[in-house]
């Protein structure tokens, strides 16, 4: 699958990686770091798995967003 | 329904957009305002004028009516730079996706507070009781944060990796890139030979204790590379618990908070001079907001403390060249790297990780970039200029006031570290993590000591100088 496709973490609806979000469940990142910086690239949190996962990850469990 | 696929995928494609990125992360935020700041600066100074009505600074003072006198010849220029910031960082932090008018209002209180603390560190006895503003403006936001508590609506304007950013570009115009071409490589040599000693210390100790091979990659890189952005950065690309992250940010934070205040206090205990303390601080530091405190802190020694040597500057330098270019620069080839072996040698979890050596590019911290072009800029405007000439004409009108501009985008930062550490809030920790990452905040501390003080200690003396 095209690591752009609609079955990685990106389009899945159990995938958070908005930067306040991540900010709020990671407490610390603010204080020396950002979830608005480039090093992390897109990562986010795997709501279903409890992971902190590259965009491009993929799972058996994948919830299509708009689906 | 093929209608709301296309939406879908359209959606993604954009989120993943190269030049979306452009708008949409601090770093080129950092860059854009660095860059466009020193251009209306180089311009103005090209057309016979200077940027410094605006690039207000507190001047020293030893009375209290000084201080006031200071306040009403220079407050319109403090006025007018408190709109340029708010402009400047308010438009960056609106493309973030931060509502402006919240964290306009949260601004106007860390400015008022940077200015006070500038403003204090200006005193004439400030160095007599060891006010130095980086260390003050850290102590009083920890003190107020974890005491009486910080409101959450002050929490868009406490954006420390953001001013920090901002800052080190602003920095760059001070450094000029035949220096950072001199001093880049034994930089690179010496933040290798330390991160990869780190590295393999907390690593080796982490797994040996029964840690998770996950865990031990992201505080491995928390400790060697560039602290919070390495662990979030490896984090990612390994795939490691959520948890297992929020252990790692913690132990880096509070790490990084000790080492402000530790690693100035032994380096004046050991009358190193500021080149040599700024590459050891930029050697054992985790992250550059943090190790910036500190260099800055020793940089303020200079010429207040007997048997420090060195131009106040050269620590700053020296830690940038160090941090900057030496460690957090390769932060892309370790998550390439990690994420390589986590997805081929290590155990498999429910959700499946990919390596692509674009993470390379994806995770590099962009802002190095606007630091790189600001220096090269910056070197090849002067270059016209005698060393006469450029003290006497370049420096008062261009280079000061863009070093007093920098100075306050650090000082928005040191404050926002200590309004945004609040430890009640971190994750617990556990005696295994906490272990082994000491264990390589020790190789760290003191391979970095011997490296700056004796391998390389010449070369940075002379950086001092």
């Amino acid at each position: 699958m095209n690591p752009r496709g609609a079955h990685c973490c990106l389009s899945c609806t159990r995938f958070e990686q908005a930067p306040a979000a991540l900010e709020a469940a990671m407490p610390g990142l603010s204080s020396l770091s950002s979830a608005y910086a480039a090093v992390r690239g897109e990562d986010g949190i795997c709501i279903l798995h409890e992971r902190y996962v590259a965009s491009t990850s993929s799972c058996a469990s994948f919830a299509q967003a708009f689906a | 329904m093929a209608e709301i696929a296309q939406a879908a995928n359209s959606s993604i494609a954009e989120r993943g957009s190269p030049w979306r990125e452009l708008l949409r992360k601090e770093d080129w935020w950092a860059i854009w305002i660095g860059l466009s700041l020193i251009a209306v600066a180089v311009a103005l100074f090209a057309g016979g004028s200077s940027i410094r009505w605006i690039a207000v600074a507190p001047q020293k003072w030893s009375r209290l009516s000084d201080l006031a006198l200071q306040l009403r010849l220079h407050g319109l220029q403090y006025s007018a730079l408190f709109v340029l910031w708010s402009v400047a960082f308010g438009i960056g932090a609106g493309a973030l996706g931060i509502r402006i008018s919240r964290f306009l209002a949260s601004f106007l209180l860390v400015y008022l507070a940077a200015a006070c603390i500038y403003f204090l560190g200006q005193w004439d006895q400030a160095a007599h009781y060891n006010l130095e503003p980086p260390l003050v403006a850290l102590g009083a936001g920890l003190l107020i944060s974890n005491t009486l508590g910080v409101p959450r609506w002050l929490d868009p304007g406490l954006r420390v990796e953001f001013y920090i950013k901002t800052g080190i570009v602003l920095l760059g115009a001070g450094l000029p890139l035949t220096l950072i071409a001199w001093a880049g490589p034994v930089a690179i040599v010496q933040a290798a030979i330390v991160s990869l000693a780190t590295f393999g210390a907390i690593y080796a100790a982490a797994v040996r204790l029964g840690l998770d091979r996950r865990l031990a990659a992201t505080l491995g890189t928390g400790g060697a590379v560039c602290g919070v952005s390495g662990a979030i950065a490896v984090g990612g690309a390994v795939g490691a618990r959520k948890q297992e992250v929020s252990i790692a940010i913690s132990l880096v934070v509070i790490w990084a908070i000790v080492m402000i205040f530790v690693l100035p206090i032994l380096a004046r205990a050991l009358n190193l001079s500021t080149g040599v303390a700024g590459a050891w601080i930029g050697t054992s530091e985790f992250a550059d907001a943090a190790g910036l405190a500190a260099a800055q802190t020793y940089g303020g020694y200079a010429g207040n403390v007997p048997g420090i040597l060195g131009s106040p500057d050269a620590a700053v330098s020296a830690f940038t060249l160090m941090k900057v270019i030496g460690r957090d620069v390769w932060i892309g080839v370790w998550a390439f790297v990690l994420s390589l072996i986590a997805t081929t040698r290590w155990e498999r979890t429910a959700v499946q990780g990919r390596s692509s050596a674009a993470e390379i590019w994806t995770r590099f911290p962009k802002f190095v970039l606007g630091f790189l072009i600001a220096s090269a800029a910056m070197t090849l405007i002067t270059r016209g200029f005698d060393y006469a000439a450029y003290k006497k004409d370049v420096v008062p009108a261009l280079v000061n006031p863009l070093q007093a501009l920098r100075t306050w985008a650090f000082t928005f930062a040191f404050l926002s570290i200590g309004l945004t550490t609040r430890f009640r809030e971190f994750a617990s920790i556990g005696a295994r993590p906490f272990y082994a990452f000491t264990i390589g905040v020790a190789v760290n501390v003191i391979l970095g000591f011997v490296l700056s003080t004796q391998v390389f200690g010449g070369f940075w003396n002379r950086l001092g100088q």
